[in-house]
C-alpha cells in the first residue's frame, strides 16, 4: 500500500473557524466567514464532510479518510484545504 | 473544489 503524505498539511491537525457558517446546497456548500466577510462555494460534498470532520480528526489525513476522498485525489482536495485556509476558513490546531 | 466570491461590490 502506498502512502501519499507528501504535503505536510497531511499531518496537521485543522478546524473550521468559528467565524464561519456553513450553508449546505445542492453543489456542496457556501461557506461565509464573518470576520474578514469573504464568501466560498465548496464545489464537493466530500470535500464538505471532509472540512466538517477536520474538528474531531487528529490530522488532515484523518479528515480525508473519513469523507471516503481517495488518497489518489489528497492533493487536489490539500489544495482546496490550503484554500480555504488562506482565506481563514480553516484554522490550524493544536494536535489533541 | 473551492470557488471565492467578492461580495463588496455588492
Amino acid at each position: 500500500m502506498t502512502t501519499l503524505m507528501a504535503d505536510p498539511m497531511l499531518a496537521e491537525a485543522w478546524t473550521l473557524s468559528g467565524s464561519v457558517a456553513l450553508r449546505p446546497e445542492p453543489f456542496g456548500a457556501l461557506a461565509y466567514h464573518f470576520g474578514n466577510r469573504k464568501l466560498t462555494f465548496l464545489k464537493k460534498q466530500q470535500l464538505v464532510d471532509a472540512v466538517n470532520a477536520l474538528g474531531d480528526s487528529k490530522t488532515v489525513a484523518d479528515a480525508l479518510t473519513r469523507a471516503g476522498i481517495p488518497e489518489a485525489q489528497w492533493p487536489a482536495y490539500v489544495k482546496a484545504l490550503r484554500g480555504l485556509a488562506t482565506s481563514d476558513m480553516i484554522l490550524e490546531r493544536k494536535p489533541s | 473544489l473551492i470557488e471565492e466570491v467578492s461580495i463588496d461590490g455588492m
